[in-house]
């Protein structure tokens, strides 16, 4: 009995020093966390939009490497946390909620998704955190910020308003298309993508023949596919995910359509991988894209060189918006003078940041004026066809 | 239009190849262990992994790859089968439910841990199309048409007239009685779990050249795919099953074309749903048995 009671006394001890330890060591973290500025990412690390999320966060990675190595911002150094989202709005709000409550970040970069940053702009807004989206183009996003509603939600990305445009005018007066079909995935993105072409399609006298949307993970495309065969389709419109694009391009050419009937819209076609899958079908495709690895300044080729040397791996489109971000971060907290986020904010509205696609500003919703480039896949190889610009027409409030 | 539904008709019998030969599986488990397996699309997943590895990382050729992932299947099975599986003889079927769906978990999550959460390339396998009185059909996928026919043959015939097969069948009609004539019953529940596991492996080998892509979480929608498949085929009911996939596998195909892709996945759920709510011991059976 008495080894006991002292077996117990011995086990409180202990816990209680270990206690003790763990508190005293708190203000020597809080004081070495003096003069850090904590951002949030919030990425889909597994899912279906692992990738995404994997070269979103290396790009962030080597933004906030490159700027703590070169002194911080006016000698503040970054910390980058990350918290997965899974690519579900469900899991991308529990995610930013940990980054606000349990980390403490002031400043959160998310998500790729457009599903989950809709979900996490009212979290951010609640909390007062300044949320910096980089990879997201539902439109809705920026309706609802600045004079729409969210004062704390900024884009650096262009819209599915600007690409469907885009795309739309090049298939028909390029391409000379005029009978479309519909091969998107369900989600926020697809279905925003695909109600914007609409809106502009009859400007060029095109007719959409079929529409279909795709759950992720969906493998079987070939009941589409064969109807879209039977239809006389000249071009899938295909808002879609990068993972899926090489399953339907390899039925494509199990239905005899690789090479008849063309890829426009955006899901990575022009990526070596996705060509090498099955590249009869990927011939002639057309994307609109934010930004290639093959955009030509000089600002952007350093970029690619030094995460091809980082990482093993050429970058992607979502590894640059994520490391132009930071930077745009970075340039805002340095022009503010400060990290306190309500001054970074309004720094964050008068900017005029250098990226390496051009200056970048942004407008009353919050929303940065961007180009987009245009690309069209030409014997196996991508071939840039132009930067374009498209305004976007607010709805009325 | 006439053709359409029968191209159609044939895409569907094609994916109802490749959920029969999981479903078989996962039938003949629930028919020894009157258990549900909630980790059976995992095996076809680690089949596909395994075959992916092999054409990755050691260079071998697609036909090794098949035998490299189920053989790897196989063992996982293995040492599953007699840390959990055996155990379950008997036991409530609470303890099914939750231990298999935590070796789900494990499964895939070790898998993610290994090789990462994103998708991989499958470069193995037979894509090309073949045409056949004016449809076209990758060769990869008459192959599955033609495993999945031996398979089921090769079934019938182990059931009735091997010993193991008829082990299965009588454990699956009275474990008791097996005990007291001498079967030694968590021996046969191993086998036919191996079984189970190899086919779901092999289907998932089959399948990975068309479905391209290969991630840990793809077993998950295999599992729920092959749930209205057992129990429309009745539980434990080997022909049935078969029948059952066809079904399923047509009907997902017309509804893909006919009335929107985005349909697809509600075929299998609203059919589980009917099942259960109007002939819960299947369209074949009048009881749970092979």
């Amino acid at each position: 009995m008495k080894l006991t009671v002292s077996r117990r006394a011995l086990f409180l001890s202990t816990a209680v020093l270990s206690l003790a330890v763990t508190v005293s060591g708190l203000p020597t973290i809080a004081l070495a966390a003096d003069g850090t500025i904590k951002l949030g990412l919030v990425a889909p690390m597994s899912g279906p939009n692992a990738r995404y999320g994997a070269f979103s966060m290396h790009g962030a990675e080597l933004a906030v490497k490159d700027i703590n190595d070169a002194g911080g911002i006016d000698g503040m150094k970054i910390e980058l946390l990350n918290a997965d989202s899974q690519g579900t709005p469900v899991e991308g709000v529990s995610a930013a909620r940990r980054l606000i409550d349990q980390d403490g970040v002031d400043f959160i970069i998310g998500d790729v998704s457009s599903s989950v940053t809709l979900a996490i702009q009212p979290v951010a807004e609640d909390a007062e955190v300044l949320l910096l989206n980089a990879a997201s183009s539902n439109p809705k996003i920026t309706y609802q910020a600045g004079v729409g509603g969210f004062k704390w939600t900024y884009r650096n990305y262009p819209t599915d308003e600007n690409r469907a445009l885009i795309v739309a005018k090049y298939a028909a007066e390029q391409r000379g298309f005029t009978k479309f079909a519909v091969l998107s995935v369900d989600s926020d993105y697809g279905r925003s993508a695909i109600t914007f072409t609409k809106k502009y399609l009859p400007d060029f006298k095109g007719e959409i023949l079929s529409e279909d949307y795709y759950k992720e993970g969906e493998v079987d495309f070939r009941s589409v596919l064969a109807k879209i065969r039977d239809n006389g389709a000249q071009a899938i419109i295909m808002y879609g995910l990068a993972d899926t694009t090489p399953i339907i391009a390899r039925q494509m050419i199990e239905l005899g359509i690789a090479g008849k009937v063309a890829l426009i819209g955006n899901g990575e076609f022009n990526t070596e991988k996705t060509i090498k899958s099955a590249p009869s079908a990927l011939e002639g495709a057309v994307e609109a894209a934010a930004w290639l690895p093959q955009f030509d300044s000089p600002e952007s080729k350093a970029f690619v060189e030094k995460f091809t040397a980082t990482y093993n791996e050429a970058p992607n489109n979502h590894a640059y918006v994520h490391w132009d971000t930071v930077n745009l971060l970075a340039a805002a907290i340095k022009q503010a003078g400060s990290a306190d986020k309500v001054k970074v904010r309004d720094a964050l509205s008068k900017i005029k940041y250098k990226s390496p696609v051009g200056e970048v500003t942004f407008d009353d919703h919050n929303q940065a004026r961007l180009p987009m480039i245009l690309l069209q896949i030409e014997n196996g190889k991508p071939s840039i066809k132009g930067a374009y610009t498209a305004d976007i027409q607010y709805p009325a409030n | 239009m006439l053709s359409t539904i029968v191209e159609q008709s044939v895409n569907g019998i094609v994916t109802g190849s490749v959920y029969a030969i999981v479903a078989v599986g996962m039938t003949m488990i629930f028919g020894v262990l009157r258990a549900i397996n909630f980790a059976h699309g995992e095996y076809y997943m680690l089949g596909t992994f395994g075959a992916w590895f092999s054409i990755d990382y050691l260079g071998l050729s697609y036909e090794a790859s098949i035998v490299v992932g189920v053989l790897a299947t196989i063992a996982v099975a293995y040492v599953v089968g007699q840390l959990v599986m055996r155990r379950m003889v008997g036991a409530p079927a609470e303890s099914g439910v939750l231990a298999t769906l935590g070796i789900a978990l494990i499964l895939q999550n070790t898998i993610i841990l290994v090789f990462g959460g994103g998708y991989k390339f499958f470069a193995g396998g037979y894509i090309e199309p073949v045409s056949i009185l004016g449809f076209s059909l990758a060769q990869q996928r008459i192959l599955i048409l033609v495993v999945c026919l031996l398979v089921f043959i090769g079934l019938e015939l182990m059931v009735s007239y091997t010993r193991l097969g008829m082990a299965m069948r009588a454990v699956s009609q009275n474990v008791e009685c097996c005990s007291v004539v001498g079967i030694d019953v968590p021996q046969v529940v191993l086998r036919t779990f191996m079984l189970g596991a190899a086919l779901a492996a092999l289907s998932g080998v089959l399948t990975a050249p068309v479905n391209v892509s290969v991630y840990g979480g793809m077993g998950e929608l295999i599992t729920f795919k092959t749930l209205p498949i057992i129990i429309m085929g009745g539980l434990g009911n080997v022909r049935g099953t078969f029948v059952a996939a066809m079904i399923l596998g047509v009907a997902e195909s017309l509804v893909a074309t006919y009335v929107g892709l985005q349909f697809r996945d509600t075929v299998g759920f609203a059919t589980l749903i009917l099942m259960l709510m109007w002939r819960p011991h299947g369209l074949f059976s009048t009881q749970a048995r092979f």
